[in-house]
């Protein structure tokens, strides 16, 4: 080791040694959340909080993974939902049809979005902007369009019948409520915790240099379009476990969710969260879901009451509210800044 | 004017508040024997391009609803009916019907949702096993497969096979007495347009072997422009059409096919047609539009149907529709389960409407029978008639045998390896 790399390696080893404690942080508020979100059923007997959980479990993976192609690497997908009806489908149609315990098509799921996705994902990355967001809409279009038009294998419009079996394994019946409740929130936070680790990795800081300077990044020797084709893959297996996770709630796939409407809905969430802190499309999916149950329960006219909510984010606040929760803690710390 | 009585508790107020303190001891119990409430969830489409039939399955359920409070309840019990909108998506469905059972306390449940959406409540239904009437899913296989039954699921809605069997064999008469050879058909291009019409040519051709389809179209599902389908079928020179277009898509069709004339140059059989839905909105209806009953106040032609009809236009200032029917219907047999039970229970009144035959507007010979192997409602009143541009719109419609329809519904039954 030369003088210059020893001097460089003491100056890295406090910040390697802050990153792995921010790990460490990031492992305890998982495990924190999942104990809290775990013991849930312990101290309340309303299933519609457990039932709004898991949903908030499908939809939170889903809008999150979404957001590492758009806060992340700057990829505003408009076909993202195709990973979420894919993951629902393919799920639902291997229990059925092969009979096998539920990991092994939980695996088989995750194998198959990854090949389409791999395949849609290098054909797509290479454009940029509005081209990037029509092509992948366009993709989507055409998996819903298969989906309906494949009607002996995929029941067509009217989605797949008959149940999705649960057999239990390890002890686990997802059958019963509240295993699933409990499956659904260690999925979410182990989802979350991977996508947490990608974002912070050196990897998730090149995905955030290729969206604020794509050429600089190339000339820096990074190679653009692969990175960018593995957060599309990597994107789409968290969207397509948010998929199975809606599958195993509903108990079948529809063709709606492979529809243009529920990449919309990620979008949404994302809007109404932030895209700039990683729990922003959390938060979203919360607050939008939360919306959605208690107007409806009031108003058949709840698409006026969502529309005000998106002109006040959109035209209001002009970002997500964790954004600006976060800026405005930000100002508060230091109000010099920012001015 | 000056107070005479003394201030303080009188010997009125005193009996008075004695009296309630015994009537608030012994409310429980009086509220116990005349039993509260029972909640019924409804889970329906109350928004996007179908509102219209979801708005007219709830009209139609309160209409029910109201005479049997009236006449006392379910089983003694007032029924409250909790009716909340889907939006069309089968998530939300399967969301609302579980909200409606595990927060709201619905006891029972009419799950007014169409095709994919019935299938959500259906699981919903298994899963939680509470009592569950489909009231708007024609889907065949909804009740006619065996890995679909559950004991507390059943449907009042008419059934495509029945449908296509009145329809096949209706057509195929005509086609003998005028020589058509020559069809072309022309349905909305996803399960219920393919199937429908699959079903449909299945079953003319059956009744009339030398029919040949010479011209398919399959327009996209809530397309605007038919311009190309028409003109295709008029090169095709068919000498009868099939379609089952429906709703807005089968009157925007008819306007755009009035243009070419097309009603005069060839036999047009549209199942969809007679439903006020449809007939009321076509800006020129034609003459002679051959149509199965949708809904129609005029068929069956008893008083107690066009009285319906009427009761129904006089609250809500517009003409049921096949939806509302069926939902009235769906009230009506879940009363008289309960009565037969003597309970508002829901296995209870599962096991009572188990082959139960009651009296109903919409009946073949004025009553409707749900069917006890398969829990799908049948002697409902199905048939065939043409139109005219005015009320009555559907003068005559010639009934379906219902002999027949089980016949080929058994066999339909066995092709399919559900029996």
């Amino acid at each position: 080791m030369t003088e210059l790399e020893a001097g460089r390696t003491q100056a890295l080893a406090p910040v390697q040694s802050g990153a792995a404690l921010r790990r460490y942080r990031d492992v305890l508020i998982a495990l924190i959340a999942f104990a809290v979100l775990a013991s849930l059923p312990l101290f309340t007997g309303s299933k519609a909080l457990l039932d709004f959980v898991i949903r908030c479990s499908a939809y939170g993976l889903f809008a999150t993974s979404l957001n590492l192609l758009v806060g992340y690497t700057g990829l505003t997908s408009f076909g993202h939902g195709m990973f979420f009806g894919l993951g629902a489908y393919s799920f639902g149609l291997i229990m059925q049809k092969l009979g096998v315990s539920i990991p092994v098509a939980f695996v088989a799921t995750l194998a198959i979005t990854a090949v389409v996705a791999g395949v849609i994902g290098a054909i797509c990355v290479r454009l940029k902007e509005i081209y990037f967001a029509f092509v992948t809409l366009a993709f989507q279009m055409l998996i819903h369009s298969t989906i309906l038009s494949w009607a002996s294998f995929t029941g067509g419009d009217q989605g797949l019948r008959g149940g999705i079996p649960r057999p239990a394994f390890l002890g686990i019946n997802l059958a019963n409520h509240i295993h699933l409740y409990i499956a659904s929130c260690a999925l979410l936070i182990l989802g979350l915790l991977a996508m947490r680790q990608i974002a912070q990795s050196p990897f998730g800081y090149t995905l955030r240099m290729i969206r604020d300077n794509a050429a600089r990044a190339s000339f820096l020797g990074i190679d653009v379009w692969r990175a960018k084709l593995t957060v599309f893959v990597l994107a789409a297996l968290f969207a397509s476990m948010g998929g199975m996770v809606m599958a195993l709630f509903v108990s079948g796939a529809y063709p709606e969710f492979a529809y243009w409407t529920i990449s919309g809905e990620a979008i949404f969430i994302n809007m109404l969260g932030g895209v700039s802190t990683f729990l922003g499309p959390m938060v979203g999916t919360v607050l939008l879901l939360l919306l959605n149950d208690t107007v409806t329960r009031f108003t058949e006219y709840h698409g006026i009451v969502l529309g005000v909510v998106i002109l006040f984010f959109a035209l209001g606040l002009r970002k997500g509210l964790l954004d600006f929760v976060a800026d405005w803690f930000a100002q508060r710390r230091d109000p010099g800044e920012g001015r | 004017m000056t107070r005479t009585r003394t201030p303080g508790i009188s010997r009125r107020s005193t009996l008075a508040l004695m009296g309630a303190g015994a009537m608030s001891f012994a409310a429980p119990w009086v509220a116990r024997a005349q039993a509260k409430t029972i909640k019924i969830g409804m889970p329906t489409i109350l928004s996007g391009r179908v509102a219209q039939l979801g708005t007219s399955s709830r009209n139609a359920v309160m209409l029910e609803v109201e005479k049997i409070n009236a006449a006392g309840g379910l089983a003694g019990r007032q029924i409250e009916m909790v009716i909340r909108d889907s939006k069309g998506q089968p998530q939300e469905a399967a969301r609302v019907a579980r909200e409606l059972v595990n927060t709201d306390g619905c006891e029972l449940m009419i799950d007014a949702e169409a095709s994919s959406g019935a299938f959500a409540v259906h699981e919903v239904a298994r899963d939680l096993g509470v009592f569950c009437i489909h009231t708007n899913s024609e889907t065949s296989s909804l009740t006619a497969d065996p890995k679909q039954h559950i004991p507390n699921a059943f449907r009042t809605a008419r059934q495509g096979v029945h449908d296509s069997i009145v329809g096949g064999s209706y057509a195929a008469a005509i086609a003998k007495a005028k020589g058509l050879k020559k069809w072309a058909t022309c349905s909305p291009d996803y399960a219920y347009g393919r199937d429908t019409t699959a079903e449909f040519t299945l079953y003319l051709k059956r009744f009339a072997p030398e029919v040949e389809i010479i011209s398919e179209s399959w327009p996209k599902l809530f397309q605007p422009d038919y311009t190309e389908v028409v003109t295709k079928i008029l090169q095709a020179k068919p000498q009868a059409l099939y379609s089952c277009l429906w709703g807005g898509d089968l009157t925007s069709y008819i306007d755009q096919a009035n243009i070419y004339a097309m009603f005069g140059q060839m036999e047009v059989f549209a199942v969809n047609m007679a439903d006020y839905t449809a007939l009321t909105v076509v800006k020129n209806l034609p003459k002679g539009i051959h149509s199965g009953n949708r809904y129609i106040k005029t068929f069956p032609t008893t008083p107690e149907n066009a009285a319906w009809g009427d009761a129904y236009k006089a609250k809500y200032n517009e003409y049921p529709t096949n939806w509302s029917w069926e939902n009235a219907t769906a009230i009506m047999l879940m009363a008289e389960a309960a009565k037969k039970a003597n309970s508002a229970d829901g296995k209870k009144i599962a096991e009572a409407l188990k082959g139960l035959t009651i009296k109903c507007p919409f009946g073949a010979d004025g009553t409707v029978t749900m069917r006890g192997d398969d829990h799908t409602l049948v002697g409902y009143a199905i048939g065939w008639g043409t139109t005219i541009p005015q009320e009555p719109y559907v003068p005559e419609v010639k009934a379906g045998d219902w002999k027949t329809i089980f016949e080929l519904e058994a066999e339909w039954k066995k092709s399919k390896g559900y029996t």
